[in-house]
């Protein structure tokens, strides 16, 4: 009987103490709603060799957001892609534009905000010296790695197509980046589709360049890196994507008057030494945020670049490999492309 | 209500379920493709096969791993613990090492298996064997240990050598162990053959699933689901007929 009523004691005590925090917490937090806390940007990226990672390291994007960033690292852009239908990524940093072309096609709601890169011969074939493989006939029946769903893949089969290869005739192999040098060391491929450090480190152990990537882009296999960012976060904080989209100038810039510096900070990032860093990065085309705008690349805002014809081309290939159901027409990839924050951000 | 009433039931309110989301358009077809678009996926997977390869070599090359996989895995892992549970001495030398392979997840020594036998099926199938040797050899050890003393006592006194006893009278007992103990690596060794076919994939319904979902194919991703849980009943089932054919007399 004693103990029941300790027991009924404890349970009132204890409930009033509750109300009382509850009261404490609701005090506690009547101020933060006043002030409303903008909500953490989640925002994805590839550790790269990039002049993105001074902004990154230097706290810019956190500066240029006005939010605290949740820095999601990724390993292909798929993860991007499937981040952003989820709803869980703001921006994507890096991501190539075969996902890109794949993502907008099955209306996931993001759009294209700049360009980081043209990727041009920084992903590109690496035969084995003692493979002889000189033409590309020699391909057959070769073990051929390559990251699938990546743009190298979209290109190495681009340069099957083109030199009238089926994935029957060439054993096209699906091999991420250590996996794929674990196997170049072992001797189970000859050959290898990828960008850089793998691509030096195969370089270095054996291995020589096969070109592809000239007559790739001639015939509209032009691959690039972009920045995109969720339609829905973008149309609520154009001035945040803006500033973000500025500050990643303002490394671009301090890495084009100063190579050597930036490597430094660029190694320190991406866990490389500056000398990697440097020659990883001499290897892109990081097209000047200014640039970007013109035909020839984005386009203005409102205006149609030729970018969306990559976009599409890319799309069309995709869907031909049976990698996605549908591509929409040129004007949808064109729609996606929002030059808008980029016009601000140089402007 | 009966048994298989309510199995119907449920069967029938989730595919109501799964009807009402995406007809009525509540779900995006990214998420949840609509039954139609999963039909449609099916057909195209067995008239055209998934990149250069048909369904049947995909569901085929994943079968012929798990069985040879789980097939190795499972008769030396038995064997192994047959003598493990027998003789003292072997399961002290054999002990540490099983208990440590059991429950360590297989993707945490994935990369090792690549370096050390290459990408070909040499490193998948050993993936598979190893993640079915430790469950068998434990269950084999414990049907060992679990036989009754007082039957080979009394094996004994009828003058069995330590062979016959052995054969006739640990064997049998541990039996009903052992296929239990089996139908756990099946399990195992299924729930690793999406882990094995990363490797340098490019065939294998996990193989299929891994590379349709990083386009966010979720019709084809449903339907290597459903291809890959039908499988794994098919296997189960075949593993449970086998079993009660030979130990007819386990839980009498």
């Amino acid at each position: 009987m004693n103990e029941g009523n300790n027991m009924a004691n404890i349970l009132t005590t204890r409930r009033r103490l509750l109300k009382g925090a509850g009261l404490g917490a609701a005090v506690l937090a009547a101020p933060a709603i006043v002030r409303a806390a903008p909500a953490p940007v989640n925002f994805a990226f590839f550790v790269s060799t990039s002049p993105f990672m001074i902004a990154k390291g230097g706290g810019w994007i956190e500066e240029a957001a006005g939010a605290k960033v949740n820095w999601i690292e990724v390993g292909s852009g798929a993860e991007i892609n499937t981040g952003m239908a989820a709803g869980s990524m703001d921006l994507g940093f890096g991501i190539g534009s075969s996902p890109t072309a794949a993502g907008i096609s099955q209306a996931i709601g993001y759009e294209v905000v700049a360009m980081m890169d043209n990727i041009g011969p920084a992903e590109e074939m690496t035969v084995r010296k003692s493979a002889n493989i000189k033409t590309p006939a020699d391909f057959k029946g070769r073990n051929v790695a390559v990251p699938f769903g990546s743009t190298s893949h979209f290109r190495l089969l681009g340069f099957l197509k083109t030199n009238n290869l089926s994935q029957r005739d060439v054993n096209v192999l699906d091999l991420r980046g250590d996996a794929m040098m674990a196997a170049w060391t072992r001797g189970d491929i000859d050959a290898g589709y990828i960008w850089s450090p793998v691509k030096s480190k195969m370089l270095a152990a054996g291995g020589e360049v096969y070109k592809t990537y000239d007559t790739l882009e001639a015939a509209g296999y032009v691959i690039a890196d972009l920045i995109i960012a969720r339609t829905a976060y973008s149309t609520a904080n154009p001035t945040a994507v803006a500033g973000i989209l500025a500050a990643y100038g303002k490394a671009l810039d301090a890495y084009t008057k100063s190579p050597d510096d930036a490597s430094v900070i660029v190694g320190k990032q991406a866990g490389v030494s500056a000398e990697m860093a440097k020659a990883d990065m001499a290897e892109y085309d990081f097209v000047p945020l200014k640039t970007q705008l013109a035909s020839a690349w984005l386009g203005a805002p409102g205006v149609q670049g030729k970018f969306a014809g990559v976009l599409k081309g890319t799309a069309d290939f995709l869907v031909e490999q049976k990698s996605i159901r549908a591509a929409p027409d040129v004007a949808a990839f064109a729609k996606a492309i929002n030059t808008s924050y980029l016009a601000k951000a140089v402007g | 209500m009966r048994p298989w009433l309510a199995t119907a039931l449920t069967a029938c309110a989730l595919i109501a379920l799964w009807l009402w989301l995406t007809l009525s358009g509540v779900v995006s077809d990214l998420f949840l493709p609509p039954p139609g678009e999963l039909w449609d996926a099916l057909v195209d997977l067995v008239q055209n096969g998934y990149k250069s390869r048909s369904l049947w070599e995909h569901v085929a090359d994943s079968l012929i791993r798990v069985i040879v996989g789980f097939g190795a895995g499972a008769a030396v892992g038995t064997l192994l613990g047959l003598a493990m549970g027998y003789f003292r001495t072997i399961d002290a030398l054999a002990a540490p090492f099983v208990e440590f392979l059991r429950p360590l997840p297989q993707l945490a020594y994935l990369v090792l298996l690549i370096i050390w036998l290459g990408i070909g099926e040499t490193s998948k199938i050993t993936l598979l064997f190893l993640a079915a040797l430790p469950v068998s050899a434990v269950a084999a050890r414990d049907g060992v240990r679990n036989v009754s003393e007082a039957r080979i006592r009394v094996a004994q006194s009828l003058g069995a050598s330590e062979w016959q006893i052995f054969v006739h009278v640990v064997f049998p007992s541990a039996l009903a162990e052992i296929f239990t103990g089996a139908r756990l690596a099946v399990g195992i060794v299924y729930g690793t053959l999406i882990a094995s076919e990363i490797i340098a994939g490019t065939s294998g319904i996990g193989w299929m699933i891994l590379d349709a979902g990083r386009f966010l194919r979720s019709d084809y991703v449903f339907v290597g689901i459903l291809i890959i849980g039908f499988m794994g009943i098919a296997l189960d089932r075949l593993l449970l007929a086998v079993e009660t054919r030979l130990v007819h007399w386990a839980g009498r």
